[in-house]
């Protein structure tokens, strides 16, 4: 028999071949592409029953805003969230790739899952990748021991702490906390606190901006506070629309209508014969 | 340090040996501080890669049995981005002389400028009109004095003197050659095509700028960076003359006629039965 | 130069009412040089769900062929056509498996999913998703179409007025752009029918 040539679905894992080719060209002075990075204000912190996590929602290209309301508060389990800063693709696939093994881990025990649990799935991910794997997070939930808040780097080294921030504005964001954060802080006090916090991000870090997510995540239940805040509102939209003086030219038009949806009902005859 | 800009000096200084300060600044010969750097050269050549307008360009020039015809594009760009689609290309030095621009935009409005006040100088001194190879060679001379130091300069100075008509090629690394057709930018090679293809010397003035724009127009649909109006100037005995500003836009369409959209209805294969 | 520039491109997907749009440049260069003004950046999947490819071509034409495999399985095995939201994450996967090499392409997916909701979705070179809710745009021109689009995009626009709106969206900024033009190619897509259009632009 011949070797199979066709391609199969890969089981899992990175493809390093166009590796090479890629070392060429950056080889011969091609400069490497960008990627899109979530320049970030993350914040999180654990008030008298639980954890909020907050975030602001840009992302950015080099110097473009190429997403202005994205979603940095990222689902691990029911009751653990987790905010991703950094490459946009890293964050994403790494917090997706181990929230489904939580999900078979949870299938498996039948247990809700633990803090823990996620913050060593992630941080063996991103040591085994030794920092080219560019995820900071700050993964917050509530289990069976209590509220957890910690931070974890691109390089796998993890932090526990009352209070945490993350990303481009994370200066801005624990200057804020640094002053007024106290233990015990009721739950509107608490998400007034990591607003106040993401808000300083985005007005003072150019890397993060628009409109501010909140979590709070207490024993038994979640509150996803999307857009909890949108100090950024447009301002430049036209009430009267656009008009264009001149028609587009059109060389050609192709019309092709779609074939209806047949339902097929079981059962029954459908073809006359 | 400062650099020696004696190839700008267009005359003996109009004042007199003053003592005050105010004159001395005002009559002496302009110059302009050197960057404080050990690789002088290398950091001319960085500057101009950092700021490099007008790059791609398409121009040219031929003599033929009338005169002389000089035609260009009207682009300028900065990298991939279109800064402009109306610039003056064709430099009007005086009415029996013309230049072209390619490269610097800046580098060649300046010298172009000088080269004019140079000639006008000449004619005064010598109660005559410049020779078109005088005026290329104080060009070629100063080029060559700034030689290695970044201007980035490739123009064809194209006019009309007691010899007939004149044309030569003179760029910023000090050459300077006499022809009858020259094509210089991105452009040029698709232009030469055209242009070597189509060129006869007893042509017709019609027939000649005829040549030239379709010369301009071929380069410029071939060429990212060309684009714009084709312009074709004239240069006969009695001066230059502007013969055409055409929108390579609506050349495109003159010169391939398309027919205005055709409705192609595509019908699905009857299903069922 | 970067490698996205090499062939040059642009692309946009837009929101409609029930419908959607996608458009892309007909130019297929190699830096500066134009090499073909007919060049199809816009790949079908299936009858209402398109996909945009920029970038450089070589790696745009050979992710399409193995999405294209990755699609016929699909469909062998689960006897449907993939939802919008399906194939994103599809592509998603497949760029980012190839994280520490990726293939050089910026992919924009459009369809119809169910109750015909319009999806509209782009991702950079390594799958990082932006799902929008208005319009995406994609290429060298990115710059321009961001600016062109958000000024002319109005939400729940008619096909009609949708057409008009991405096409001049798209030729306004490809004139702003050396690297792709010549022409355009649009396809708005509603539940009854697609609407193939290809504009007459500027060939400079």
């Amino acid at each position: 028999m011949s070797q199979v040539a066709v391609e199969v679905p890969p089981k899992g894992g990175f493809s390093f071949d166009l590796c090479r080719r890629n070392g060429m060209l950056s080889k011969k002075g091609v400069p490497p592409p960008s990627y899109r990075k979530t320049g970030t204000t993350i914040v999180g912190l654990i008030f008298q029953d639980g954890v909020i996590l907050g975030a602001d929602t840009r992302a950015t290209e080099g110097p473009i805003v190429c997403d202005k309301n994205c979603e940095k508060i990222h689902y691990m389990a029911p009751n653990i969230y987790c905010c991703g800063a950094g490459t946009a693709a890293d964050t994403e696939a790494v917090t997706d790739m181990v929230s489904s093994q939580l999900q078979l881990h949870r299938y498996h025990t039948g247990r809700e899952s633990r803090v823990v649990t996620a913050l060593t799935l992630l941080k063996s991910h991103l040591f085994k990748y030794q920092g080219h794997v560019q995820a900071a997070l700050v993964l917050g939930g509530v289990d069976a021991n209590g509220p957890h808040l910690h931070t974890i780097y691109p390089h796998g080294s993890t932090d526990t702490l009352p209070f945490a921030t993350m990303g481009s504005g994370s200066l801005a964001a624990m200057s804020v906390f640094e002053s007024k954060y106290c233990e015990g802080l009721t739950k509107e006090e608490g998400i007034k606190l990591v607003c106040e916090a993401i808000c300083s991000g985005i007005f003072n870090d150019l890397g993060s901006g628009s409109n501010v997510d909140v979590c709070v995540i207490t024993k038994g239940q979640k509150e996803y506070l999307r857009n909890h805040q949108l100090p950024n509102p447009r301002t430049y939209v036209s009430s009267k629309g656009f008009s264009f003086p001149k028609k587009t030219e059109i060389l050609l038009t192709r019309i092709t209508p779609l074939k209806e949806m047949v339902e097929v009902i079981e059962g029954r005859d459908t073809m006359e014969e | 340090m400062k650099l020696d800009t004696s190839g700008l000096e267009s005359t003996a200084p109009l004042f007199g040996s003053s003592s005050s300060e105010l004159l001395d600044e005002i009559s002496a010969a302009p110059s302009f501080a050197l960057p404080n750097t050990i690789n002088f050269d290398g950091f001319q050549k960085e500057a101009i890669q950092m700021v490099k307008p007008a790059k791609g360009t398409t121009t040219l020039a031929f003599i033929f049995k009338e005169g002389v015809m000089v035609a260009a594009d009207s682009r300028a760009s900065m990298g991939g981005y279109i800064s402009s689609q109306s610039v003056k290309k064709i430099i009007e030095i005086n009415p029996y002389m013309l230049g072209t621009m390619a490269g610097g935009a800046a580098d060649c409005q300046f010298w172009h400028r000088n080269l004019g006040i140079k000639c006008r100088l000449h004619e005064l001194a010598n109660k005559r009109r410049i020779s078109v190879t005088g005026a290329s060679k104080l060009l070629a001379n100063i080029l060559y004095s700034y030689r290695g130091m970044g201007l980035s300069v490739g123009t064809m100075i194209a006019g009309w003197d007691e010899t007939g008509p004149g044309l030569y090629y003179v760029d910023s690394e000090g050459g300077r050659l006499k022809g009858t057709r020259f094509s210089v930018g991105s452009g040029s090679p698709y232009a030469y095509g055209v242009l070597d293809n189509g060129y006869r010397y007893d042509m017709s003035i019609e027939e000649a700028a005829e040549l030239a724009r379709r010369s301009i127009y071929h380069a410029t649909f071939r060429d990212g960076a060309s684009g714009g109006v084709a312009s074709v100037y004239y240069v006969g005995p009695d001066g230059w003359k502007k013969l055409s500003g055409d929108d390579v836009g609506e050349l495109h369409y003159h010169y391939y006629p398309v027919m205005p959209s055709t409705v192609e209805q595509e019908m699905v294969e009857v299903t069922g039965q | 130069m970067s490698i996205f520039e090499y062939n040059g491109s642009a692309l946009i997907a837009m929101v409609g009412k029930n419908c959607f749009a996608i458009a892309s440049d007909r130019r297929l260069g190699v830096q500066l040089q134009t090499i073909a003004t007919d060049f199809q950046r816009i790949y079908k999947v299936h009858d209402r769900l398109f996909l945009g490819l920029s970038g450089l071509a070589t790696d745009a034409q050979t992710l399409y062929q193995r999405l294209v495999f990755r699609h016929k399985l699909y469909q062998l095995r689960e006897e449907r056509d993939m939802k919008p939201e399906t194939f994103a994450s599809l592509v998603s996967a497949i760029l980012y498996e190839k994280r520490f090499g990726p293939y050089f392409c910026q992919p924009v997916i459009a369809g119809l999913g169910d109750e015909d909701k319009p999806f509209i979705c782009t991702m950079d070179s390594i799958g990082a998703k932006e799902l929008a809710k208005d319009f995406v745009v994609a290429g060298t021109a990115s710059e321009s179409l961001y600016g062109a689009c958000e000024s002319m995009f109005r939400p729940d626009m008619e096909p009609e007025d949708l057409f008009e709106t991405i096409s001049q969206a798209l030729l306004s900024s490809v004139d702003r752009d050396c690297l792709s033009g010549w022409g355009g190619h649009v396809y708005v897509v509603t539940p009854t029918e697609v609407k193939e259009r290809i504009l007459k632009g500027r060939m400079d």
